[in-house]
């Protein structure tokens, strides 16, 4: 046992661990710019530092481990000067230069320097801003750079290297001239960046940002002779309440349709729906492929992370993939082709807009294979944006239906926005398919959890499914990997994001504790409210078939539904 | 980054990089992703060690490579001059190269002399006391 004393508060420890980490146990916090939990520990910004008894030397706290015996001051005078000190260096480097620039920056409503500010006590701004003259790298669809915004401190770095297994960015040149930057400077755009947008969620300055379609969608909402329909993903509806409460895991789906009704969308339709129609889809084709031995192991498609992840890492295995669009394009494409006739609108007029807990579905959208099924992508973060600028009052709106047609789901596509709820969605209709009678259990607990793989064997009336669920892109790597060294599987949900797509690029920035758990147990929750819970059972998706698509694989289906991959170069 | 631990000891990286310098003199790119394969490093990260250090080229050099130190010592003795002088004779900013790619221009840290200032370098061969006429003969030299 560690005995311990700081701040005058004597702790026991059972376990070596870092002055950062004992200080939380004793209830304190002491301010930190550079590290992230998750991630390694760089000491780069030396706000952490802290004064030990003995030591001439201030100790970083993320970096030092803590000692028995150790008497440390974690807000002594010379502590508390030095951090301000520091403070202003950090942010010379930051550009506030300043036009009121904080006003218009993407992190205006919960900005990390600011509360660092607060948190030492910041009087005053010595140093004039240092002027790099750095241009805006706008080379991606999905994910904007500002690097006179950075202040070096590597947490993106850190995560798409430790946490995605890519490593996109790095710190060039020396001293003074070190910035952080993509591979030979080309741009997130030019390089292999899967458009995930993690390194969004780490950034603590507003240095890196969605490729923001709000204000034209804001546009093309005003224009007359557009019909302008939304779509919202599984996991926007338990988090788009998170800007305005500034707490996790509430379920606001019916709120959210209400405030996108105010904003103009002339119908306001679910991804569940398609999400629906993707277990269909996709569902057939696992029933096929195990049928056939062909193929196997089936990966998942809806994650266009994962699909940008596999063209440049193992393009070998593309064939693997599901050939079903992800449920964004397969809305978009029935928007424009069913919605459309039954409507009686020209599909010429109609426009398709998408909110998503996700930047690389912006990606998606463009893509070559499927251009044109989809308009425009928000996400959450850009919506909750619109809300407020509209002047709505989010948390005390009356709740609205989803539009009929496209707007009707289960609670299987409900948990399309989970990590583990593809599979799960997908295993409740195909056990019922195969075995043609009705599942006791629809609940399959060993996919749950937020663990990065998981893995099951499930027997579904004497067939033996090896499944396994992965999420973040550097599990998802290490099932390839698996793979490779010649591990069996039948069918692998792979999301490129930790905790699926509730912890997706395009979520609110955190703003509480635990916010996976929370969203995740929202989820579930919605799932478990719901009478309909299996994707096959949804009578508009039956209505859909009989009316329009003829049957799961069909010709039709094949040319709206499916689409191909292509091998990336990295 | 992976589970499969790469073959090649990270520490060894640097050595490696002097070698393909040395040999095509300049980093290409190819090499590079070459690298990053063997190594199981983003080619990033590579990328960012030879930022690091100013004696990697990622672009083909000029055929002579002139470091001009302008450290203290170095500058105490005028290598302002010295370097004026050469700058204005190649028509070169540092780390820039001369379209025939016969130069290549580096403002350089100490080059180890610092008694015998200022001091200049072409390719491996070390000048010292140089001033600016005698500099202009060595750059003459390689005409």
């Amino acid at each position: 046992m560690l005995r311990t004393e700081i701040d005058g508060i004597k702790i026991d420890l059972d376990e070596k661990m870092s002055i950062l980490e004992a200080a939380k146990k004793a209830k304190i916090n002491i301010p930190t710019l550079c590290y992230e939990d998750g991630l390694s520990i760089y000491g780069g910004c030396r706000l952490c530092v802290v004064e030990v008894e003995g030591e001439e030397l201030l100790k970083p706290a993320c970096a030092t481990e803590i000692k028995a015996g150790m008497k440390i001051k974690t807000h002594s005078k010379k502590v508390r000067e030095l951090r301000k000190n520091l403070f202003e260096l950090i942010i010379a480097t930051h550009n506030i230069d300043c036009q009121l620039n904080c006003l218009t920056c993407s992190r205006a409503s919960n900005c990390e320097l600011k509360e660092i500010a607060e948190d030492i006590g910041v009087s005053k701004m010595r140093l004039e801003p240092i002027k790099r003259g750095d241009s805006v790298d706008n080379s991606s669809y999905a994910v904007i750079r500002e690097p006179e915004k950075c202040i070096s401190c590597n947490r993106c770095i850190r995560k798409c290297e430790e946490i995605q297994s890519i490593g996109i960015f790095t710190t060039a040149n020396r001293g003074p001239e070190t910035v952080v930057t993509t591979f030979k400077n080309r741009g997130l755009g030019n390089v292999e960046c899967t458009n995930c947008g993690q390194c969004i969620l780490s950034c603590p300055t507003g240095a890196l940002h969605e490729l923001y379609q709000k204000d034209i969608v804001l546009d093309i909402l005003n224009d007359e002779s557009k019909h302008v329909v939304v779509q919202t993903a599984p996991a926007v509806r338990i988090a788009i309440s998170e800007p305005f409460s500034n707490q996790a895991g509430d379920i606001a789906t019916g709120q959210l349709i209400t405030a996108l009704k105010r904003l103009g969308f002339d119908a306001v339709f679910d991804t569940n729906f398609t999400a629906d129609l993707t277990i269909m889809e996709e569902g057939t084709e696992l029933i096929e492929r195990i049928k056939s031995g062909h193929r196997l192991p089936l990966f998942t498609s809806c994650s266009p992370g994962w699909i940008k992840f596999i063209e440049h890492f193992y393009p070998e295995y593309l064939d693997n993939l599901s050939s079903a669009k992800s449920p964004q394009q397969m809305f978009g494409a029935l928007a424009k082709s069913y919605y459309a006739r039954e409507k009686g609108i020209d599909p010429e007029n109609i426009v398709v807009v998408s909110v998503m807990p996700c930047t690389a579905k912006k990606f998606e959208a463009k893509r070559e294979e499927m251009a044109g099924d989809v308009d425009y992508v928000l996400t959450t973060r850009e919506l909750a944006s619109m809300i407020k600028s509209a002047g709505i009052d989010f948390l005390n709106l009356e709740k609205s239906e989803y539009d009929e047609l496209l707007g009707v789901s289960s609670g299987a596509a409900d948990i399309f926005g989970t990590t583990g709820g593809v599979m799960e969605a997908a295993l409740r209709t195909a056990a019922e398919i195969i075995t043609g009678t009705e599942l006791k259990k629809i609940e399959f607990e060993k996919l749950r959890g937020l663990e990065g793989i998981k893995k099951a064997e499930i027997e579904i009336d004497g067939l033996k499914l090896k499944a396994a669920v992965a999420n973040g892109l550097g599990n998802a790597r290490k099932i390839m990997e698996m793979i490779k060294a010649g591990e069996e599987f039948d069918f692998i949900e792979f999301m490129a994001c930790p905790g699926g797509c509730m912890g997706g690029g395009g979520q609110p920035i955190s703003c509480d504790d635990n916010i996976l758990e929370k969203r995740q147990k929202a989820l579930y929750k919605i799932d478990k409210n719901k009478k309909l819970r299996k994707s096959h059972e949804n009578p508009y998706i039956k209505k859909l078939y009989d009316s329009y698509l003829e049957n799961p694989g069909s010709e039709i289906a094949h040319k709206l539904l499916h689409t191909k991959y292509k091998a990336r170069k990295i | 980054m992976n589970e499969v631990k790469s073959l090649f000891y990270r520490e060894s990286l640097l050595e490696k990089l002097h070698e393909i310098q040395n040999s095509y003199g300049y980093i290409p790119e190819i090499e590079i992703e070459n690298l990053a394969e063997k190594y199981m490093l983003p080619r990033a990260n590579v990328y960012g060690v030879i930022s690091f250090y100013s004696m990697f080229y990622t672009e083909p050099t000029g055929k002579y490579i002139i470091r001009i130190c302008d450290s203290i010592s170095c500058h105490l003795n005028q290598s302002d001059s010295v370097l004026n002088a050469v700058k204005s004779f190649l028509n070169l900013e540092s780390h820039q190269t001369t379209e025939d790619k016969k130069f290549t221009l580096e403002i350089v840290e100490c080059l180890g002399h610092c008694g015998e200032g200022p001091v200049m370098m072409v390719n491996n061969k070390i000048y010292k006391k140089v001033n600016k006429n005698t500099a202009l003969e060595i750059l003459n030299n390689c005409l």
